[in-house]
Parts: structure tokens; C-alpha cells; sequence
């Protein structure tokens, strides 16, 4: 992220707490901060306060940020952080298939906000054609097709390197089941066949990366929406 | 614990045909043995056998039956054991007061017993209530108390921040500050447990089973109870053609962070978790256990109950819904779940059942 310009943040919210908490971490991290307490506000402000990301919760008192999610990549493709509370898995799902970027479950702590922001914000700015990934012991090539644990090459089948590629073009940030079945496979129907092959492969890949594959830390599953390549230690 | 439920009070037993079918046979019996008797005994003294036969039946099958009881009696009396037999003529017209004495008694005494044990009732329902109000006033005090103590530490780390932030020193600033956060995670996941509880009592507990694997979910798990699994060393055992289950992914994670979480909490610092895991037929058996003290035997079933928790609720932080509410997922999963101490008293191990084949839940 570029220090001289500052990034600017749309934060939708009803709650004044909410807004007001995650105004003074974004402010004190040095990001210009746009607030609107309801979808009609953010939707009205779009034009105007041009944000670079949008962090958008959930539940607001006029519409749904799912419906909000649709209108904002009608229009534009600033990268859309949700928030959720608990047990709102479904609407996760939907949100980030409508086009959201990735989501906090409510309630969260600044350290995983700024995470997120991180691997959202990464993704937005061209890294000087950058193509080789590091995490840990991992290192992937995405122009040599070379994958290296440890400095030592790892051989994957096709289908397990198109899902650690397609994990790690989206690095820290999470990656849905259907996406996936997507990028991988070409499939787009979620067909209970495509996801048991999508379980086993990430389990093979995981027993090739993962130091102990019973408790994963590179690809890890983000519960009842798909998986996440762990891209800080 | 005991709950009030009308349907099982025992004045209600002897509703339907059954007691009167009882006491109809009861007589009978009575009046069988008062013909083998009857050679011995003056008639009017078998009256008595009749009356114990009323008072039994008011007693174990209410009113009704004992009012059957009672003329049954004086028909089969007159019928069967005064002369002449096997008529309803009566020889003797003083027998006739024999019998209006024998209805009359016989319907004050199923009377009287039926008005005790109204009044015995009474009074249970009576205990029962004060039980239960005592109960509700347990448990809102411990819920209060659950709550209030995170709340007392988050309000008073953050007032002190707020008025004497210039005076502290950073060490001591960041110590608050990380006093209140945990203190809010704490409070964060009691309001969950309860939440999950009502939404449970409300049967509002939706279910969307998809085929998982458990290695991934216990995986998921270790990685939420990371921090309290420093000291630990976690075994596992999947076999390698261990199937995946059907399940919902959110809901089992809940199950399985809360056993590990106990097993944890329940077992001395340094000493080993272990999850295994085996398939059998329809079903498959998932086992956690730890080196902690056993359960008592007597409380096995127990630790499943509501605001059930083992010790004093200051050392273990919890309003003791987890296992509770594990078993309601569980048993939504179609599953079963217990608990088993191990051979030797060396630690516990939760056990649960699930089926393989997708059902409708």
C-alpha cells in the first residue's frame, strides 16, 4: 500500500459503535473514513466519496447487504468486506457470490480486520507482475507452475495445483466452494459429486503441504463457506 | 430434577377402563375366596373383605372404580354368598340393611380416600412449585452472575482507560486492555451458549446436513482452541477409509470445540488429548478423551442436563449449557452421544454415534 496517498474506506452500519470503532482503527491506520448508516446512504455516497474498499455489515435497517452487494457491482469494483453475525453462513455464501470480497463474523478484533483489508488490498494493487507466493516453508510460482515446500519441489497433480494456484491469486482472502468448483473444474452447478471431489483433493493437497494435515495452517476451511490459504504467520 | 407435567400425576392412572376392569376382578377375587370361606364365617363378616376390596380400589384407581366396587360388592354379596345362592331373593330382610350398610360405607370410604389423596397431591404440586421457583431463582442468579462478572471487569478496565489513561503507565494500560478484551470474548460466548440454548427450547434448531469430513472439522476446531492447546498434545486416529458423514458443518464444529474445550478443561496441564474415530456399518462412533479426574457414575447422565457443571462455578466460568446444547445438536443429527469414564479412572471419554445415511432432519 502506497504511504503518501491515502486509502479511503466506506463503512455501512446501523450500530454508532460499531462504525465509530472501526472509524478510529481505520483513521489511525492511515485511511481517509466515509460512513453511511443504511443501504440508501452507502448506495448515495458511492459516487461521491470514491472509497478503494467498502465494508458493509450485513444486517441494515433498510435493505439487505446482499441486495446492497448486487447494486455496488453494478456499478463499480471496489472490493466489499462483509459483516455478519453468527449463524448467518447462507447469507455469507450469498453475499460473496453476489461479488462481496470477503467477510468478519461479528464480533471481531482489529488484528483480523486489518487482515483482511490487507489480503483485499493486496489483490488491488499490481505487485510489479510479481508471481512468485510465499508463506511459511510454501512457495509457489504461478508463472513456473513450480510449487516448493522447504525448498524442496513438490510434485501435485493438475487438479491439485489448479486449487492451490486459484488459493493462493486469492491469498488470506476466502475462496467459496462454488468459486472453486469454478475456477477448477468449470463446474457451475453445486453438485454433491463436484464437492466430495473438492473435499478429497483438498485433503491430498493438505497431506502434501501441511506439516501435520490433521491440523491444517496453509489452506484452512472457513466453516460452511469454502477455504482460505493462510498467507501471514 | 424434576418436572412439572400433569399428564403423570398418579390420580390420573386409573382414568379409562382399566380400573374398572381391575376392581370388577378384584370383587370377583373377593367373592371366590368368600366361597370357600363361607362355611366358616358368618356372612356379615364377609362384608368386610367387600369393604377392603372399596377401599382399594378408591385408593389405586380413584372414584369411579370405587363406586363399581361398592355395588358390585352388595350384587355379588347378595348373589353369590347369602341364602339362597345364586339369586338376588333374600331370605333374611335384615341382610337388607347388611347391604345399604355395605354401599353406604363403601361410598364414604372411596369418599374420604379420594379427598386424602386430592389433598396429598395438592401438596406435591404445592413442592413441586416451590422446587421449581427455587430452581428459576438458581439459575437466574447464576446466569446473572455469569454475566455481571465479565461485564464488572470489561466496565471497570475501560472507566479506569477512559479517566486515568494519562496517569497509567503503558504496561499497565495494555494489561487492562487485555483484560477487557478476553472478558468480552468470555461474554461473547456465554450469550452464544445461551442463544443456541433458547433457540433449542424453541425447536428452532435448522439443520442443513452436507457430506463433511471430520478430519477437516476437528482440524477447524484445534484451530479455534489453538491458545488452550499449547501445553497439549492432541492425538488423532481416522482411519484412512474413514467415510464422511453427513452433517452440518457449523453446528458439529460447535460440538466438537466445546468437547475439546472440556477436555481440556476438565484435565491437569501437560497431559494428552485423544480423538479417534471408527466405522461401523450405518454408523460411525467418534471418541474424545482425556487423563482428567473421572465423572462420579451417578452423574454420568447428568453432566447433559442444563446448568449441570462439575465444582464450583467460579473456577470453571461457564453457565454449563455447552454439553447440553452439544447433545441437542447431536440427537438433531439423529445421533447419540454419552459419557464414559475410563478403565483405571484415568480420565473421560465423550462418545458419539452418528449415522452414515442421510436422513431427513
Amino acid at each position: 500500500m502506497k504511504e503518501n496517498q491515502a486509502l479511503r474506506a466506506l463503512i455501512v452500519d446501523d450500530e454508532k459503535s460499531i462504525r465509530r470503532f472501526l472509524k478510529a482503527a481505520l483513521v489511525s491506520h492511515g485511511y481517509t473514513v466515509f460512513e453511511a448508516p443504511n443501504g440508501v446512504e452507502a448506495l448515495e455516497n458511492l459516487a461521491s466519496c470514491h472509497p478503494d474498499v467498502i465494508i458493509l455489515d450485513l444486517g441494515l435497517p433498510d435493505q439487505d447487504g446482499i441486495s446492497v452487494t448486487h447494486e455496488i457491482r453494478k456499478r463499480i469494483k471496489t472490493p466489499i468486506i462483509i459483516l455478519s453475525v453468527r449463524d448467518q453462513e447462507n447469507d455469507k455464501i450469498l453475499a460473496l457470490d453476489a461479488g462481496a470480497d470477503d467477510y468478519l463474523t461479528k464480533p471481531f478484533s482489529v488484528d483480523e480486520l486489518l487482515a483482511r483489508l490487507r489480503a483485499v488490498m493486496r489483490r488491488l494493487v499490481p505487485q510489479n507482475e510479481e508471481t512468485v507466493f510465499k508463506a511459511g516453508k510454501l512457495c509457489v510460482d504461478v508463472a513456473k507452475h513450480t510449487v516448493e515446500l522447504d525448498e524442496s519441489p513438490l510434485q501435485l497433480t493438475p487438479t491439485e495445483y489448479e486449487i492451490l494456484k486459484t488459493l493462493v491469486l486469492n491469498a488470506g482472502k476466502v475462496v467459496t466452494q462454488k468459486q472453486l468448483l469454478k475456477e477448477v473444474w468449470n463446474k457451475t452447478e453445486d453438485m454433491e459429486g463436484a464437492s466430495h471431489l473438492l473435499r478429497v483433493t483438498i485433503s491430498h493437497l493438505r497431506n502434501k503441504l501441511e506439516p501435520n494435515p490433521d491440523r491444517p495452517t496453509y489452506v484452512v476451511t472457513e466453516p460452511g463457506v469454502g477455504y482460505r490459504l493462510h498467507s501471514e504467520d | 430434577m424434576n418436572k412439572m407435567n400433569p399428564d403423570h400425576l398418579p390420580l390420573e392412572q386409573g382414568r379409562g377402563w382399566r380400573g374398572y376392569l381391575k376392581s370388577t376382578l378384584l370383587v370377583a377375587a373377593v367373592t371366590l375366596a368368600g366361597e370357600f370361606v363361607k362355611r366358616y364365617l358368618e356372612p356379615t363378616n364377609l362384608v368386610m373383605f367387600y369393604l377392603l376390596a372399596v377401599v382399594i380400589a378408591a385408593m389405586r384407581w380413584g372414584r369411579g372404580p370405587a363406586i363399581v366396587a361398592s355395588v358390585l360388592g352388595v350384587l355379588a354379596f347378595d348373589f353369590f354368598l347369602i341364602p339362597p345362592y345364586l339369586t338376588f331373593a333374600v331370605a333374611a330382610w335384615q341382610y337388607l340393611f347388611t347391604f345399604i350398610g355395605l354401599l353406604i360405607v363403601g361410598l364414604l370410604i372411596s369418599e374420604l380416600m379420594i379427598k386424602t389423596r386430592e389433598q396429598a397431591e395438592k401438596v406435591r404440586q404445592l413442592e413441586l412449585l416451590k422446587a421449581t421457583e427455587k430452581l428459576q431463582t438458581a439459575l437466574l442468579n447464576s446466569i446473572s452472575h455469569d454475566l455481571r462478572t465479565p461485564l464488572s471487569s470489561i466496565i471497570g478496565s475501560i472507566s479506569m482507560l477512559l479517566q486515568d489513561a494519562p496517569s497509567l503507565d503503558e504496561e499497565t494500560i495494555h494489561e487492562l486492555l487485555e483484560d477487557a478484551y478476553d472478558e468480552s470474548n468470555r461474554l461473547n460466548r456465554i450469550v452464544g451458549n445461551i442463544l443456541d440454548t433458547a433457540r433449542m427450547e424453541a425447536g428452532a434448531l435448522r439443520i442443513s446436513p452436507n457430506f463433511c469430513e471430520l478430519r477437516d472439522i476437528l482440524g477447524v476446531s484445534l484451530q479455534e482452541l489453538k491458545p488452550k492447546l499449547s501445553h497439549r498434545s492432541v492425538d488423532i486416529q481416522i482411519p484412512h477409509d474413514f467415510p464422511e458423514i453427513p452433517m452440518d458443518f457449523s453446528w458439529i464444529l460447535k460440538v466438537f470445540i466445546n468437547l475439546i474445550d472440556n477436555a481440556v478443561k476438565y484435565s491437569p496441564s501437560g497431559t494428552p488429548i485423544r480423538m479417534g474415530a471408527t466405522h461401523q456399518g450405518e454408523k460411525v462412533k467418534i471418541e474424545i478423551s482425556n487423563e482428567g479426574a473421572g465423572i462420579p457414575d451417578e452423574d454420568l447422565k447428568l453432566i447433559f442436563d442444563k446448568f449441570y457443571r462439575a465444582g464450583k462455578p467460579e473456577q470453571t466460568g461457564g453457565l454449563g449449557l455447552g454439553l447440553s446444547i452439544c447433545k441437542g445438536i447431536i440427537e438433531a443429527h439423529h445421533g447419540e452421544i454419552w459419557a464414559e469414564n475410563r478403565p483405571g479412572n484415568k480420565g473421560v471419554t465423550l462418545v458419539i454415534l452418528l449415522p452414515l445415511v442421510r436422513q431427513s432432519l
